[in-house]
């Protein structure tokens, strides 16, 4: 039996938004997947969390601004742990300039403002 | 309750039944366009036509009213906007204090005609801009301050004294302190605390269901700290509204308009009947107690929703509370216009958008009105947007028409109707958060949160099934969209923001703010009122971060029941 994809979910830093993140973390269960939905985190303590959960994917929200600063720290902290192989996508209120700096930095997918919560199911599907 | 005595006779009722019916089979047809199924945004049947046979039960004095009186369905003032207009509010804040005192004074030359601040993250939750997990978050989404130093920059040469502020200090966390400096800056310069006029938002909910962030004050004490705010108030600052109930922010969280407008008076209630419990007669507070309206898509369901509030408050007061103060019964309201509504795509869209929004909100007899900038899914407003945004504002005043007289809309069979229908779910919800012991047990045991989780996810359903139609999202989609504007920049904040931290604790005299963060702690373990001692507290420049750590060590922090 093919085994459930685990997400885990946070927002960074301070950001207080939660509504996107809820929606997809519910949407993602209603799928099939397995959501551990940690709140708001640092990059660091993300990175560990997935560690520990056995993450497939780990799932960013943000739409204070603070993406270029936070997000590709998450990335960082899981190369410097060997976990190349746990993906993390970003949602969020992301101006399009930042969406290729930030696809540099290892974030393998941004979802913008209005994007189908079915376009994120599929593509999380298809990662694995 | 008096006799009631219905507008329309029952065989006039009988008659016009009759003959609508009749009508209705001539053309059937009609009902096929669209998916022929016709709701409002939170659920409820439309008809293709209202007549009186709609409003059969109504009474016009008893449930109408005039404007000016009970229950002030018709609106709050006898001459509404005739007499005075709606407060052009527009939010505004960014960056650090310097910044965010030029964006004011913008807006105030072009005609605004009250300061509405927004704070920044870190400010909200009670972090100082310089601790490890706020650095990132300094100056986004509002403006920072850390420290009384700021708050007397970002006022500097604005005339508190005859001007409304409104501050958007959602948080009770961030409330008890960033009140207690705007207070302590006034005095500072000399403006007596019974010379101010303003709002700040001080919503227990805000920090506890509706925005999470790090280390949320379990929601008991969160509302002990905003009810410190409206008891100090009461007695110190009079002209103050000293809570501003936000269900805006609860319908951007994801609320139906039922469900906003019963959990802003839930916490109402919960807020009355803690200080009476500390000894206030209900005529010393509510008064003040202002409400914080989100004006959203469905055009006559906002409407009805904001009559439909006016009648509830005046009932709720009146037989809850015994309140007899005419001011005590009429719900007031500031409304911004939905920002969960404007799209990222095609984003000039949202001036028109946000236009029929703030149409809504005048429609419905608001007090004041901050209409969105176009760029608000993608950014901090720029320049160019918040102006865009005030001249919407000044259109709708001044070119439209619509302050010509109260309350145009009221006696509209389809709004009157709706009006009732709205009021009667609103009541039915409110009756439910009482049985199951009020708004804090309802946030206690996560069930807000799972019944606003619950309303963002079939709203996002609808969407992405095209069921709600979003031009430029799930309709009109433009190919390879190009921005046609710049986005806005957030200027550089943490450096100024650490430099000046760092000297303002090299010059302030240390055991004098020592001893004031003893007295905050001493003053929570006995269970007194916070503001006494905060508002003269800052004047020794302990920082807000400072000031939050210690109520935190005191009270302790919860975990949000939100997934």
């Amino acid at each position: 039996m093919k085994k459930n994809i685990r997400v885990v979910i946070a927002r960074l830093g301070m950001d207080a938004h939660w509504r996107g993140s809820i929606v997809v973390a519910h949407a993602l269960r209603d799928a099939g997947m397995e959501v551990i939905y940690v709140g708001n985190q640092m990059p660091e303590d993300i990175a560990e969390t997935a560690v520990q959960e056995y993450a497939d994917v780990v799932g960013l929200s943000t739409l204070s601004g603070n993406h270029m600063l936070l997000a590709p720290e998450v990335v960082r902290h899981l190369r410097a742990r060997g976990m190349k192989q746990i993906i993390v996508v970003l949602g969020g209120t992301i101006p399009p300039d930042d969406i290729p700096k930030l696809k540099k930095a290892g974030i393998v997918e941004i979802f913008g403002p209005g994007t189908p919560l079915e376009k994120i199911i599929s593509f999380l599907s298809g990662s694995q | 309750m008096s006799k009631r005595k219905v507008l329309f006779s029952p065989d006039s009722i009988e008659e016009i039944r009759q003959k609508k019916e009749k009508w209705q089979k001539k053309t059937p047809s009609v009902e096929k366009t669209g998916q022929g199924i016709f709701n409002t945004l939170s659920g409820l049947p439309v008809n293709r036509l209202y007549s009186p046979e709609d409003i059969p039960q109504l009474d016009y004095l008893q449930d109408v009213g005039f404007p000016g009186e009970e229950p002030f369905v018709r609106g709050v003032h006898p001459t509404m906007y005739r007499g005075r207009s709606w407060t052009l509010r527009q939010l505004a804040g960014f960056g650090p204090p310097e910044e965010t005192n030029r964006r004011y004074r913008l807006l105030l030359k072009e005609g605004a005609t009250g300061i509405n601040g927004v704070f920044d993250y870190p400010t909200l939750r009670g972090y100082d801009s310089t601790d490890p997990i706020a650095r990132a978050d300094a100056g986004r989404g509002g403006v920072s301050i850390d420290t009384l130093e700021d708050m007397r920059i970002l006022f500097d040469g604005i005339p508190i004294e005859k001007i409304s502020s409104s501050l958007v200090t959602c948080q009770p966390i961030c409330n008890i302190t960033v009140q207690s400096m705007y207070f302590a800056n006034a005095q500072n310069r000399g403006v007596p605390l019974n010379k101010l006029t303003g709002t700040s938002q001080n919503d227990f909910l805000m920090e506890t269901a509706i925005t999470i962030a790090p280390e949320v004050l379990p929601p008991r004490f969160s509302f002990k700290l905003s009810c410190d705010a409206i008891e100090y108030c009461t007695q110190h600052v009079p002209y103050w509204n000293p809570i501003s109930f936000s269900g805006y922010n609860y319908r951007e969280s994801g609320c139906t308009a039922i469900q906003e407008i019963a959990f802003v008076f839930a916490n109402a209630i919960a807020c009355s009947e803690e200080l009476i419990r500390r000894g206030f007669h209900v005529d010393s507070f509510a008064p003040r107690l202002s409400f914080f309206l989100s004006a959203h898509n469905d055009f006559f369901e906002e409407i009805a929703k904001y009559r439909a509030a006016r009648r509830i408050w005046c009932r709720i007061m009146k037989d809850r509370f015994g309140a007899k103060n005419p001011r005590s019964l009429a719900l007031r309201f500031h409304v911004q216009t939905a920002g969960v509504a404007l799209t990222a795509q095609q984003p000039l869209n949202n001036i028109a958008r946000s236009a029929y929004h703030g149409l809504a909100a005048v429609l419905g007899g608001a007090q004041s009105v901050h209409i969105d900038g176009y760029d608000e899914a993608l950014c901090t407003p720029t320049e160019l947007s918040a102006l865009t945004a005030l001249r919407t504002n000044q259109i709708l005043q001044l070119e439209t028409g619509v302050t010509n007289t109260v309350d145009p809309l009221g006696g509209s069979y389809f709004i009157e109707s709706l009006t009732g229908q709205l009021e009667e779910m609103i009541v039915t919800l409110l009756e439910e958060i009482d049985q199951m012991g009020g708004i804090i047990k309802a946030v206690e045991t996560g069930w807000i949160h799972r019944k606003i989780s619950a309303s963002a996810y079939d709203y996002q359903q609808a969407i992405d099934s095209g069921a709600i139609p979003v031009v430029g999202l799930n309709c009109y989609q433009a190919e390879d969209e190009k921005l046609p504007m710049d986005l806005f920049q957030v200027p550089e904040t943490l450096r100024i923001q650490e430099e000046r931290l760092k000297r303002i604790k090299n010059e302030r005299n240390a055991s004098k703010a020592q001893r004031a963060l003893e007295d905050i702690s001493r003053c929570c373990d006995e269970g007194r009122n916070l503001m006494e001692v905060l508002v003269e507290s800052v004047k020794t420049h302990v920082t807000e971060g400072e000031i939050s750590r210690t109520i935190k060590s005191c009270y302790g922090t919860w975990n949000t029941p939100l997934f």
